[in-house]
């Protein structure tokens, strides 16, 4: 479902971010991509969501050249992928289920469908009771969650977590696993998490990418940090 | 049809909440627009007016052309009426026979005396026919004045010389000074307005960052925005529209329907004012329109 041949990227001020990266991922795997600051993790993240265009090689997702992408089509392509930021990234004046509702609404779902398929995920990531909450009376994990429900609202065939415990304690870390675990498992799900959580990853043992500096140090099932 | 429907109820319903939601800044946009379109109302109060008066006093400046005791023959007149008509700026040319330019003089001192002045002479008329010459604008009186006297069997010209031309021509410059101010100050509005509407998308930047998130299009995060700019620039227009409109009924009903003298009447409110209203709401809801249009247009360009 996603494959790379030869990637590489580099920017405009000269930075080597990635450097001929060859990787292929089946549709229902959960990868882990780790590695230090200024591996090109985040640079392979935005090219597979299309945000920047690689230099060279090929990105393809679900079939889709990613880097030949126009612009305008950038929007529809980006529907099949959820995002989750370590930010969280909610809208402070909107609800709970607005905020869900907020990416069917973008894609002009009928309100009844929107209805539905929000309280859905709101029962998968387990918040069926704060709907009608605002994100700053939610606690860290649990906007975590009305994220991943947003991410998820779409049915993307792939969700990219981008550090997405980098802000919460281990207990809550722990939780949020679980819940991506069990979104891998029952919607089938393929996920990409970006992490730095040493503990988390040596605990939820699963394929694990080690980046450096642009280059695929090494590539392991089952592997821990 | 029913997407395209929803998409747009979604659109106005984003819109209302944005400019509820962000209120110190929609409040700050909506000053914008009332300020300058409270500008601009007056200098277009102004401007048409001084138009309306630098037109009806141009319409007022007329040609007198006397035709000489020789060439009274009616082939002659028909002769002299045809060339007067081809003279470009002319607009028409209107035959007054001797007859009725001495009862017209003679009517200019009607008291007794005068009437009883007159009476003895009223079969040895001393008039000339004449013709009235109607001109498109006074920009080229002078010109047509020569043309005319140069035609055979005009015996001369009447007009007001060289002080006529010169209250053309500053009546003139008056309206093509206020036009371009008015025209100063529109573009000093757009450029404030598509400003201040920059600044409330920075502030929202994390916002569309979100919907690019989710899978927004760019039109689809634009929308919102430009309706919100629309509706700040109704709003903004809601106070200057009132007080010009309010104010200048006031203004005419206090002068009397003239401006410090009898010579420069002023437009009457009705319907002069329903005009203000259209293009003060117009041009409020235009600027609102393109600027927010063209500021997320601006922010959306470089971004994938």
């Amino acid at each position: 479902m996603l494959e790379l041949k030869k990637l590489s990227k580099t920017y405009k001020n000269g930075v080597k971010a990635l450097n001929g990266i060859n990787l292929t991922i089946s549709q229902g795997e959960f990868v882990y991509i780790i590695g230090s600051t200024g591996s090109g993790k985040s640079t392979l993240i935005k090219i597979i969501d299309g945000e920047e265009v690689p230099t060279s090689g090929r990105c393809e997702v679900i079939g889709i050249n990613v880097g030949k992408l126009k612009h305008s089509k950038v929007p529809i392509y980006r529907r099949n992928i959820g995002v989750v930021f370590q930010d969280f990234r909610l809208l402070e004046a909107k609800t709970v289920f607005e905020n869900i509702a907020f990416a069917l609404e973008v894609i002009n779902a009928p309100k009844s469908l929107i209805r539905k398929r929000v309280r859905e995920v709101m029962n998968l990531v387990g918040l069926d009771d704060k709907g009608h909450s605002f994100p700053n009376q939610l606690s860290g994990g649990q906007q975590q969650r009305v994220a991943i429900a947003r991410a998820l609202a779409n049915r993307p065939m792939l969700l990219i977590a981008d550090e997405p415990t980098g802000n919460l304690d281990p207990e809550m870390s722990n939780d949020i696993m679980t819940l991506l675990e069990k979104i891998n498992r029952e919607e089938q799900t393929t996920i990409l998490m970006v992490t730095h959580d040493r503990e988390l990853v040596n605990r939820h043992l699963k394929r694990t990418i080690t980046l450096d500096s642009g280059h695929i140090k090494s590539d392991v099932l089952g592997g821990g940090y | 049809m029913a997407n395209f429907f929803r998409r747009v109820t979604r659109h106005l319903k984003e819109g209302f909440w944005g400019v509820i939601r962000h209120g110190s800044m929609s409040i700050s946009s909506i000053s914008a627009v009332t300020i300058t379109l409270l500008i601009i109302g007056v200098f277009l109060i102004f401007s048409i007016n001084v138009d309306n008066i630098t037109k009806d006093i141009e319409e007022s400046v007329a040609i007198v052309a006397i035709v000489s005791f020789d060439y009274e023959e009616q082939t002659e007149l028909d002769r002299i009426e045809t060339s007067a008509k081809a003279i470009s700026g002319v607009n028409d040319v209107i035959f007054s026979s001797k007859d009725q330019e001495w009862e017209y003089y003679q009517n200019l001192y009607e008291t007794e005396e005068t009437a009883a002045i007159f009476g003895p002479f009223q079969d040895v008329n001393p008039m000339h026919h004449a013709f009235q010459i109607e001109i498109e604008n006074g920009d080229k009186i002078e010109e047509i004045a020569t043309g005319i006297e140069a035609i055979d069997g005009i015996d001369s010209v009447e007009y007001g010389g060289a002080s006529a031309v010169m209250l053309v021509s500053a009546l003139n410059s008056i309206r093509y000074g206020g036009f371009v101010l008015v025209m100063a100050v529109s573009a000093l509005a757009i450029f404030l307005i598509a400003n201040t509407i920059k600044l409330t998308i920075y502030a929202r930047h994390k916002e569309i960052g979100i919907m690019r998130n989710v899978g927004a299009t760019n039109g689809y995060i634009r929308s919102p925005f430009v309706i919100e700019g629309m509706i700040i620039g109704f709003i903004g227009a809601i106070i200057p529209v009132t007080l010009c409109v309010f104010g200048y009924i006031y203004v005419y009903d206090l002068l009397g329907g003239v401006f410090l003298t009898e010579m420069f009447v002023m437009i009457p409110p009705h319907p002069f004012v329903l005009l203000l209203v259209a293009i003060l709401s117009g041009t409020g809801i235009l600027v609102g329109l393109v600027g927010s249009f063209f500021s997320v247009t601006k922010y959306l360009r470089w971004k994938r």
